[in-house]
């Protein structure tokens, strides 16, 4: 291109990198953001020019919600052409036929779709995956065939002639100016969110769901806040759009322009607005700068297909991924931080009832009792442990106790309080941590933040503390199982053991009052079960109560002063740990299975992994 | 009534072609998780090639169609080895991504070669169709549905009674298992894109002479598809064919007593009301707990 | 991997450069032509669904370039067109013809034959201030007060006129039915033509309107057999609509005789839907028979295209012939001089009919009815509406 300030435009909005400390960043960021403005008001354009900038700018505000939508939470939205459409239609509809002045239109159209957002989402994110794409191109489609035939309200195929734009703003470039401003805050603020409270749980849902619930996010909440948010920043480029071609039509934001959003975010890299506005600035000057290919037609957007598929290939995170990857390169390792402070874990001592108590709880599969009317009580303090052989349901009881299965019959209370039918988001607020056998931790983020997720659970005395209390809470729970000097390192790095320690960590970090440990000694050597062992009753002496379930009977009976031991789904033994393991039922049920029940433990492998009953 | 009738045989014979496309999506989907985007591009490439050699170089029909059918064998195992294969470690977003790129290539590139033109590809019969009673039958219709009778049949047949399509069933369940059972995973990925591909196409030359050729049809056929794909279920291959039958007569009769303008969206509101209230589809599997 | 994706990056950069560097080439290189040729800007569709008839306006256009050329030129030069594609999409047309309008050596453009591209294109035609020469028959076009708009084709109010006049006059029909497509042309035909029969005391048993792309015409068709009406009046957008709604109108018996808009005589419908369009009529703003320079035109598109002529070419050709006409008339390229060199253009004879440019920029003022026998386009009468 001849003109200057393209890329300027381009590059000045994501190119700053994250402030940690003082905000030398985002000053640097809004003074080269000012400047782009500045070109983009002074330089003077062609209207060719213009027309492919303003179209660039408003476009990437909405591939900018599909970051915080896809990239943030890992939600796919093939609508979001739709939601362009609505703010673009609020503007043009509201000022053209209603002579409603423009900002009042833009925050119209604003509500709307982040109206239209949150109930697409409130009515469709408990499915997710594919489901969720084709809700989503339903949507695309209804909203498509509703402004084309929907001749009186939406002026139909003919589109909305003569919109205005807002006084002040009426010259394209200021105009141009005001959408690079807009650009640029919107930017700024979704670079910012994946370090708040929201956008960690965003990123925690996306990485693994169920490890999410469990920390005490409301995955689904989250889920509708961020297809919310989605919808809302399509909107807003919707509406300025409206204002800056002056003129809309159904087939602008048709299910075609969805996928070009969709393409531009990946293409760019969806975990960051820059890969955003990367994604959109090159999207809309490719097929320009091919237009010389024009003589055979087809050509340049088999070409344009082409580089889509192979970019996908060899640029899987997309081009801000990549360039980001050279940059970590290069970037310099962080100072080492302050020496974290001792691990406190305050018990609420007034209360001497007992922590958890089951009554007659079961669990069916179809005809398959997993678990079978089993009651037993947690006390306050010490470890108790919940044993028996393969099958026995012990993975089923602790998947209901922390609510990702909900029980056929029974009762579950923890303090005193009856938490039988809450989700385990809410459970974790009551104060129930978990680790599962198959470690989940949060596989994009470092240690650090897997654990800083548990520190901020609802319910905490941390949760919603300012970043360095998370921090250095963090790092003493890190501390806490030895892993404070690597507390920067992606969790991919540390070894199978490690990695059980931190999601120990991050559990210990929300200040549960039980802490549910699945077969934590799984797959982990003898050295390393003789540290666990320390730390279980390193644990334990801070007063935090565990329940605990293993198939170790070495680590169970020098950890558990308390032992529950279930067979077949059914309680068969509950004691204190020396007395249960002498009771002959016990010990017929692990040494004679073989002889008193034939097949007993292939009698159904599917419950070895509970979570996976399918 | 002669009303209702006609209505419900030109439905269904939609509703077919519907079908046999949610076909070619369903077994892509079952062996590799993702959703091929490109599906309806396979029917408007087997079009064009049927034009080429049916109509411009004006070869017997038969052969063109054994051609037809070969190339877009072909087509399929390149779209396996260039679209599918890089990514088959990665999630399935970038692969979508993939196949919709494959979809503009596939439109954009059979435009280059081929010119804009709409078209005509001559129906496999001489006379148009039969009057029974007050009912026209398009001879035409009567042939895509009584193909897709018959694919569906050896569809069943072959993946309940050869040794063959047992193992692109049990690699569809559980590659991890499949590799380790000896069962070449890769290879069977490969046999579906192609298998895929030759559905497609089928779809492709048998609608052809009804909505003749156009570098758009493949999309238009596709999106609704994809809808009978919901509505019966991603799992399930008599989902498929019975949620494009029910696409197909909901459409029909939603234009012949509602809206016509409007036909477009009851495919998509019948979608949204199954998503909601019966996600697993018609016939399809419950969702399981993914994570 | 680690090579190959070296090798991707390397080759994805050089064309990145490459297209940057390109457009600048080919700039600089139209800007020494400049001084040699007068040139003017095309918009037109070469992909998506509009690229078949986008080839048919460039072949009229190039053809028109040739003689304009072969007489003379322009001001003593060369004539010289530049294209835009428009994607067939409305934003396509507005970033297509923002870039031919920034190239500032332009005198003047052809728009695009579908209404929908023009509205789009309107503010920046506007922005622009010059004459734009424009195939849309959407009539609210010239009245919105954009006086930089030229129609070279007969308007909808002009099309619906004389299928009214016709249908209800030459066959006696007065039991109507109006079947078109809901896009813009469709809804501004259908609502001229309810509009033209209400006056000439026709009634209408049926209005149906369809999207675009649609693959059954079942419901409507029995719709229309329900309905009783004894004419069918049709406003079709695209040609494969037309034929699939041709073919299954016969299979399921009708057999009313049937007017419609002049897509029902254009080349592709007539391949498209064969037998089923026999014995329909047709208005047409280009009829081969229905004049000595239509017949003319006809004889040299055959020649340098072997296909036949239509109106998809026909309005491109007129509009450059009479571009060429006005600049010559105004001896400069200022766009105000040429605009109004347009607007008094009077009796030119051209391919779509005889010009005489009224003061909201409509050329023509008829159309020609044909009749479809057996696939061969029967001219059969003129109505125009032009009072001098």
């Amino acid at each position: 291109m001849t003109g200057s300030p393209l890329p300027q435009a381009g590059v000045a909005a994501p190119a700053s990198p994250a402030p940690r400390r003082l905000p030398v960043g985002s000053l640097i960021y809004a003074a080269l953001s000012a400047c782009a403005v500045f070109v983009a008001v002074s330089t003077p354009l062609n209207g060719y020019l213009l027309n492919i900038l303003m179209q660039a700018a408003t476009y990437a505000i909405a591939v900018i919600g599909l970051t915080v939508v896809l990239g943030l939470c890992g939600q796919i939205n093939l609508a979001q052409a739709a939601f362009f459409g609505i703010g673009a239609y609020a503007v043009g509809l509201g000022t053209v036929d209603l002579g409603v002045n423009f900002w009042i239109c833009l925050a119209a159209g604003l509500a709307a779709a982040l109206v239209m957002g949150a109930f697409l989402g409130a009515s469709t994110l408990r499915l997710g995956g594919h489901y969720l794409a084709m809700v989503t191109i339903s949507f695309q489609q209804i909203l498509t065939l509703v402004l084309v035939n929907w001749i009186p309200v939406t002026h139909g195929p003919d589109g909305v002639p003569r919109i205005q734009r807002p006084a002040l703003f009426t010259d394209g470039q200021v105009y141009l100016g005001l959408c690079l401003a807009v650009l640029a805050v919107v930017a700024w603020v979704v670079w910012h969110m994946p370090r708040t409270r929201l956008g960690r749980a965003m990123r925690a849902v996306r990485d693994n769901e169920l490890a999410a619930g469990v920390t005490g996010i409301d995955v689904y909440r989250t889920k509708v806040t961020a297809f919310a948010i989605g919808a809302l920043l399509a909107g807003l480029g919707g509406g300025l759009f409206a204002g800056g071609f002056t003129y809309v039509s159904p087939d602008q934001f048709a299910f075609a322009e969805s996928i070009v959003f969709l393409t531009m975010a990946l293409l760019g890299g969806v975990g960051s607005p820059a890969g955003a506005v990367i994604g959109t600035g090159l999207l809309i000057l490719i097929p320009e700068w091919l237009r010389f290919l024009k003589e055979i037609p087809g050509l340049y957007l088999a070409i344009y297909g082409l580089a889509v598929i192979l970019i996908v290939v060899f640029m899987p995170e997309g081009i801000w991924g990549f360039l980001g990857d050279q940059v970590k390169r290069l970037r310099p390792r962080r100072p080492a931080p302050p020496r974290a402070g001792d691990l406190v874990l305050t018990q609420s001592a007034a209360s001497a009832g007992p922590v958890l108590e089951v009554e007659a709880l079961s669990k069916h599969f179809g005809g398959l009792k997993a678990v079978d009317e089993v009651s037993f009580t947690v006390t306050r303090g010490g470890i108790h442990a919940l044993i028996g052989p393969n099958g026995s349901g012990k993975t089923t009881t602790l998947n209901v106790l922390s609510g990702l299965y909900k029980p056929t019959a029974g009762r579950v209370r923890l303090d005193g309080r009856d938490i039988t039918h809450l989700p385990p988001h809410a459970r974790a607020a009551a104060g129930l941590g978990r680790t599962f056998q198959n470690i989940r931790l949060f596989r994009s983020m470092s240690a650090l933040e897997n654990v800083v997720i548990g520190a901020e659970r609802p319910g905490n005395e941390f949760a919603g503390a300012d970043r360095a209390t998370l921090q250095a809470r963090a790092r003493a729970a890190l501390a806490f199982v030895g892993l404070e000097a690597r507390a920067e390192e992606p969790v991919s790095a540390f070894s199978y053991g490690h990695q059980r320690l931190i999601e120990i960590a991050r559990a210990l970090a929300g200040n549960p009052s039980l802490l549910l440990l699945d077969e934590p000694a799984a797959g982990l050597n003898t050295s390393e079960k003789g540290a666990l062992t320390g730390l279980l009753r390193r644990v334990a002496a801070k007063g935090v109560t565990i329940l605990i379930i293993d198939h170790d009977m070495t680590l169970v009976s020098d950890v558990a002063n308390h032992i529950t031991v279930l067979n077949f789904g059914r309680r068969i033994a509950d004691g204190v740990t020396a007395t249960v393991l002498r009771e002959p039922a016990v010990i017929e049920a692990y040494l004679g299975q073989d002889s008193a029940e034939p097949g007993a433990g292939r009698r159904d492998p599917g419950l070895r992994t509970d979570l996976h009953p399918a | 009534m002669d009303l209702v009738l006609q209505l419900l045989f030109t439905g269904i014979g939609i509703g077919a072609v519907y079908a046999l496309v949610a076909l070619g999506f369903v077994l892509i989907f079952r062996a590799t998780n993702v959703v091929n985007f490109a599906q309806g591009e396979f029917s408007m490439v087997a079009a064009f090639l049927m034009v080429v050699f049916a109509v411009d170089l004006e070869w017997p029909y038969w052969l063109s169609f054994l051609i037809a059918i070969g190339g877009m064998a072909l087509l399929g195992a390149l779209f396996n080895l260039g679209v599918y294969y890089p990514l088959r470690h990665r999630t399935y977003l970038p692969v979508i991504i993939s196949t919709i790129g494959a979809s503009i290539f596939l439109a954009n590139s059979t435009l280059a070669l081929y010119g804009p033109q709409p078209q005509v590809l001559s129906p496999v019969f001489e006379t148009q169709g039969f009057l029974v009673g007050p009912v026209f039958l398009d001879s035409q219709y009567l042939l895509i549905i009584a193909v897709t009778a018959v694919l569906v049949a050896f569809q069943y047949w072959f993946f309940e009674h050869t040794l063959i399509g047992k193992k692109l069933q049990a690699t569809s369940q559980d590659k991890e298992m499949a590799a380790l059972l000896g069962i070449p995973v890769a290879g069977m990925i490969m046999l579906t894109f192609v298998y895929s591909a030759v559905l497609g196409g089928i779809a492709g030359i048998l609608v052809a002479p009804v909505l003749f050729v156009s570098i758009q049809m493949g999309a238009t056929i596709a999106l609704k598809a994809f809808a009978a794909t919901i509505i019966g279920g991603f799992g399930d291959v008599t989902g498929a064919i019975i949620g494009g039958l029910a696409l197909g007569i909901i459409e029909t009769f939603g234009a012949a007593y509602v809206s016509v303008p409007y036909k477009d969206a009851f495919a998509f509101i019948v979608l949204v009301a199954f998503l909601v209230l019966r996600p697993q589809g018609l016939f399809g599997e419950r969702i399981a707990e993914k994570a | 991997m680690r090579t190959t994706r070296r090798v991707f990056l390397g080759g994805a950069a050089s064309a990145v450069i490459g297209g940057m560097a390109g457009p600048g080439v080919i700039r600089s290189a139209c800007a020494q032509g400049a001084a040699s040729t007068v040139r003017i800007g095309m918009v037109l569709p070469v992909t998506g669904p509009g690229a078949d008839a986008g080839r048919f306006a460039l072949n009229g256009a190039k053809l028109a370039l040739e003689q304009v050329n072969k007489a003379g030129g322009v001001l003593g030069k060369p004539l010289e067109i530049v294209t835009e594609d428009d994607l067939t999409t409305n934003p396509g047309a507005v970033l297509a013809f923002s870039k031919l309008a920034s190239q500032s050596d332009l005198v003047g453009f052809l728009g695009s034959i579908r209404s929908t591209q023009n509205h789009a294109m309107a503010p920046d035609i506007l922005k622009t201030g010059k004459p734009v020469c424009f195939g849309g028959t959407d009539p609210v076009l010239t009245q919105m007060g954009n006086p930089w708009l030229f129609r070279f084709r007969p308007n909808d109010s002009y099309s619906a006129r004389v299928i009214a006049d016709f249908g209800v006059t030459t066959l006696a029909k007065k039991k109507w039915a109006i079947i078109h497509s809901t896009d813009a042309f469709g809804t501004s035909g259908a609502k001229a033509l309810t509009e033209a029969l209400g006056k000439a005391g026709a009634t209408i048993a049926l209005d149906q309107g369809y999207t675009n792309q649609s693959q059954d015409f079942t419901p409507v068709v029995l719709a229309i057999r329900q309905s009783g009406a004894d004419v069918i009046g049709s406003y079709f957008t695209f040609e494969n609509d037309l034929g699939i709604f041709a073919r299954q109108l016969r299979q399921l018996g009708v057999t009313v005789p049937w007017v419609g808009s002049p897509s029902i005589v254009n080349v592709t419908a007539l391949k498209l839907a064969g037998p089923s369009l026999f014995g329909t009529y047709g208005v047409a703003d280009y009829a081969e028979e229905s004049s000595d320079a239509a017949r003319n035109f006809g004889k040299a598109y055959r020649a340098a295209t072997k296909i036949a002529p239509d109106n998809q070419s026909s309005w491109t050709f007129d509009a450059v012939t009479v571009l060429a006409l006005a600049i010559n008339k105004a001896g400069k390229t200022d766009p105000q001089a040429i605009r109004e060199a347009l607007l008094a253009v009077r009796g030119h004879e051209g391919a779509e009919g005889t010009y005489n440019f009224d003061k909201n920029g409509d050329g023509l003022h008829g159309y020609n009815v044909v009749k479809n026998d057996k696939g061969n386009i029967v001219f059969d009468k003129r109505i125009d509406f032009y009072q001098g």
